[in-house]
């Protein structure tokens, strides 16, 4: 699909510029950097994802409500074998000295001095545990949240993603029925012009007004296209010119063998296995052959009355680029994948048998010879 | 009339840019003026080591003058030097060391210039980044032409090519951003200077069928043209293009034909080629659907110039302010900044026939009216006239005292290429006068 469309005869570079960003931010909204997703990630998920439960900020958030970590200042202190007696004045700490032995010979403080010393190591080791567990806590919790975050950034990048392709689906799809279009309408384009003796013979038909029913193939799908040098049909002078698949046409009496059933539902003459070669061909035809090769026509054949299928690509020759606004079109229309194509007209086909597409009524001049 | 043409290489072999350039102007120009090439014995621009004899030799019909280079470049002085002047603060003796680290040094040059300026009615001195422009400007003051070949790069940022910019008698810019971007960093917008550009020998009937067989390149294909290397932006365009293969829809291939500094993805539908002789170069060009120009530093896209000469569309980078300036001036070319916009111009020049003739055929167009040779011959006399009737106007600022070298007062080259205007510069092509709104950023902190 083309991403923009021009019509003017003049190029401007900076208007098609313009329209291709309009195209593409139509397509994805915007362009994403890697930057720009993480800006997404952190300020309009949104967008993308239903918000509902989700800080669109999280880190940010998180950092804010929980501040860094201080451990608190709990009163601790080493109580030694001289704690008891210290004192900042030192007379006193000469008197207590002097009447230690005296104290001692009245009590045993060592018991007590003993169990208030394993007291401060205890509250130092509980402290020092309490402060790893919760630093611990706290790492980990900023883990969770990174975690959090990346899973919000993956999963936005994957909205992309799935966006984008769904887009590209849409694209193929759009693709392929403009294929199919196509060969349809490539098929139900062939016209004929009617030969100079046809109005004398049409009154000998034997069902001059007769057109060919729904279930009746016509024949002129089942004949194989014509050569680029005959891009004209006139009524087969020779049994040879009627092509393999009429082996009984004789000269003169091509319409009256087109509108002559056979048993089988092909064309009259048309001997067995013709038909199943007839839908190889035509398979084989859909694959993928150009326009110009599957109807044989010369690039500068003449339209009227013709084909209209579209003139044949240029395949980056040196003069593609100028060899004219025919084969630009051609493209275009094939680029912009528009109902608009070149092969024009397109007719409305009529309900057709099982295999077989029957043959839109307008398409074909109903006089016309059917081979 | 006499002139000198002075370039830091210079032979037939050397396909530089600037040298190139300056080959086709002195064959050109000698065919109206007598023209006498002063250059230097080296043809390697990372070492700049003498490969060549000193002497005078005529290639093509024009004599060449060459002169020792007295150093080579030891690549770590130039590192480290070229680390202090783009990116802290500095002086003067810095740059200067800087430019003597850079090469090719050749006083011979110099001297040779200073003794017999007066016997050449002009210098025309290619590449305003090396150490022959700077100190040759000075020793043929009054006479010197300068064709800067200036890049979007730090370079333009230093301090010491601003006296040069104003001194010279005229500048013959490559493009209007270039001299933009000159105007606006030196101020030298009194200066006379034009917008010359340069042209191309490109065959008149190229044979891309024979491309086609020699190398069996089937299919449409785009192709880049080029030294393959990082500051080209060959990586980007590599990631860009395999991401535009992933659509089932691509069909065009990727030729690209240059010398590699780089590793080319292995992809079927990419495929390297190597160096091939200008018919072959040219015989590819014409069989492309487009051709690619990822560069982020250009002063004139000569590949680009060739391709619009072949009526081909051109695809260049949009952050490289002269190549989308060229692709908007020509309606020539589209351009692409990001992946998406890659992608999709080169769909739509790849889907769009009309399109791609129409860009081409603007292209030829834009080349004939702009950069054919005759087109540019007559700028470069009819700027010769101009100068014949005007005395030069300036002086040559005198070099830097010892003082003035050592103080540290001048800001990093990067930050002043960052406070440089940007952007697509507006002006006419043709004439002399066209003046860029743009501001002059001093460097002084």
């Amino acid at each position: 699909m083309p991403d923009f469309n021009v019509r003017s005869d003049s190029v401007n570079v900076e208007q098609i510029m313009d329209q291709i960003r309009a195209r593409i931010r139509e397509k994805r909204g915007v362009d994403y950097t890697e930057q720009q997703i993480h800006e997404l990630a952190a300020v309009k998920l949104e967008k993308f994802l239903d918000p509902r439960g989700v800080r669109s900020d999280l880190l940010d958030q998180f950092r804010k409500a929980q501040p860094a970590y201080e451990p608190p200042k709990l009163p601790n202190f080493a109580f030694e074998d001289a704690t008891l007696f210290e004192s900042h004045r030192a007379p006193i700490r000469w008197i207590r000295t002097l009447l230690m032995p005296l104290l001692k010979l009245l009590f045993n403080p060592n018991p007590l001095i003993q169990a208030l010393h394993i007291q401060s190591r205890l509250n130092t080791m509980n402290a020092e545990r309490e402060a790893r567990r919760e630093s611990s806590r706290r790492a980990m919790d900023q883990l969770y949240y990174e975690l959090v975050h990346n899973l919000v950034i993956e999963t936005t990048r994957t909205g992309i993603e799935v966006k984008n392709l769904k887009m590209r689906v849409e694209s193929l799809a759009s693709r392929l029925e403009f294929n199919e279009r196509r060969a349809r309408a490539l098929e139900s384009a062939v016209v004929y012009r009617p030969s100079n003796e046809e109005p004398a013979e049409r009154p000998s038909s034997p069902e001059p007004a007769s057109r060919p029913r729904p279930s009746q193939p016509p024949p002129r799908q089942g004949q194989p296209a014509p050569r680029p040098s005959q891009p004209v049909y006139n009524a087969p002078s020779s049994p040879g010119a009627a092509g393999p698949s009429i082996p009984s046409a004789t000269p003169g009496t091509a319409t009256d063998v087109s509108q002559t059933p056979s048993p089988g539902g092909g064309p009259a003459g048309e001997g067995p296995g013709q038909r199943s070669r007839r839908r190889r061909r035509r398979r084989g035809r859909r694959g993928g052959a150009s326009a110009a090769a599957i109807m044989g026509a010369p690039a500068g054949a003449p339209s009227g009355g013709l084909l209209h299928a579209p003139a044949p690509a240029d395949d980056g020759g040196p003069d593609g680029a100028d060899d004219g606004s025919n084969v630009a079109e051609h493209h275009e229309a094939e680029a912009d994948e528009a109902p608009s194509t070149r092969v024009e007209p397109t007719p409305p086909v009529e309900p057709a048998p099982p295999v077989e597409h029957a043959p839109p009524e307008d398409s074909t001049k109903p006089d016309s010879d059917p081979q | 009339m006499k002139l000198a043409v002075v370039v830091q290489r210079y032979g037939q072999a050397i396909n530089g840019g600037a040298e190139l350039h300056a080959r086709y102007v002195a064959e050109h120009l000698a065919r109206h003026v007598d023209v006498e090439v002063l250059t230097t014995c080296a043809t390697d621009y990372v070492t700049w080591r003498n490969e060549l004899a000193p002497g005078v030799e005529t290639i093509n019909g024009v004599p060449v003058r060459r002169f020792t280079v007295k150093h080579e470049r030891d690549p770590l002085v130039f590192g480290r030097r070229s680390d202090r002047v783009f990116e802290q603060r500095h002086s003067l003796g810095d740059e200067l060391d800087w430019l003597d680290a850079e090469g090719p040094a050749s006083p011979a040059l110099i001297d040779y210039l200073s003794k017999h300026a007066t016997g050449f009615d002009y210098c025309l001195f290619f590449s305003y980044r090396y150490y022959h422009a700077y100190y040759g400007v000075r020793a043929a003051a009054g006479r010197a032409i300068l064709v800067p070949t200036a890049e979007r790069d730090a370079t333009v940022g230093l301090s010491i090519f601003q006296p040069v910019f104003r001194s010279v008698r005229a500048l013959m810019y490559n493009s209007p951003e270039e001299r933009a971007m000159i105007n606006a960093v030196s101020g030298n917008q009194d200066v006379p200077g034009v917008v010359v550009g340069v042209g191309s020998h490109v065959p008149a009937n190229p044979q891309p069928n024979r491309f086609r067989q020699k190398h069996n390149v089937r299919g449409p294909f785009a192709i880049y043209v080029g030294r393959i290397d990082q500051n080209k932006g060959c990586p980007e365009l590599f990631d860009f293009f395999q991401g535009y293969l992933a659509d089932p829809a691509a069909r065009l291939s990727l030729v690209l034909i240059g010398n590699t500094l780089l590793e080319i993805p292995t992809h079927p539908r990419i495929r390297h080629l190597g160096f091939l002789d200008d018919a072959e170069k040219f015989d590819a060009m014409a069989g492309a659907e487009v051709l690619i120009m990822p560069s982020y530093f250009e002063s004139l896209s000569m590949v680009a110039l060739e391709a619009w000469a072949l009526g081909r569309p051109v695809l260049a980078n949009g952050r490289c302010d002269v190549l989308k300036g060229q692709c908007l001036r020509s309606n020539a070319g589209l351009y692409y900044e990001t992946f998406g916009e890659f992608s999709a111009t080169l769909r739509a020049i790849e889907q769009n026939r009309w399109l791609a003739g129409s860009l081409g055929r603007n292209g030829r167009q834009f080349y004939r009216e702009h950069y054919d040779w005759p087109v540019i011959e007559r700028k470069y006399l009819d700027m010769f006239a101009r100068l014949g009737n005007e005395p030069p106007a300036r002086t040559t600022d005198p070099l830097p005292g010892w003082f003035d070298r050592r103080r540290q007062d001048l800001l990093a080259a990067e930050d002043v290429l960052a406070a440089l205007p940007g952007g697509r510069a507006h002006g006419p092509l043709k004439g002399s006068t066209m003046v860029a709104s743009t501001r002059t950023a001093g460097t002084r902190a």
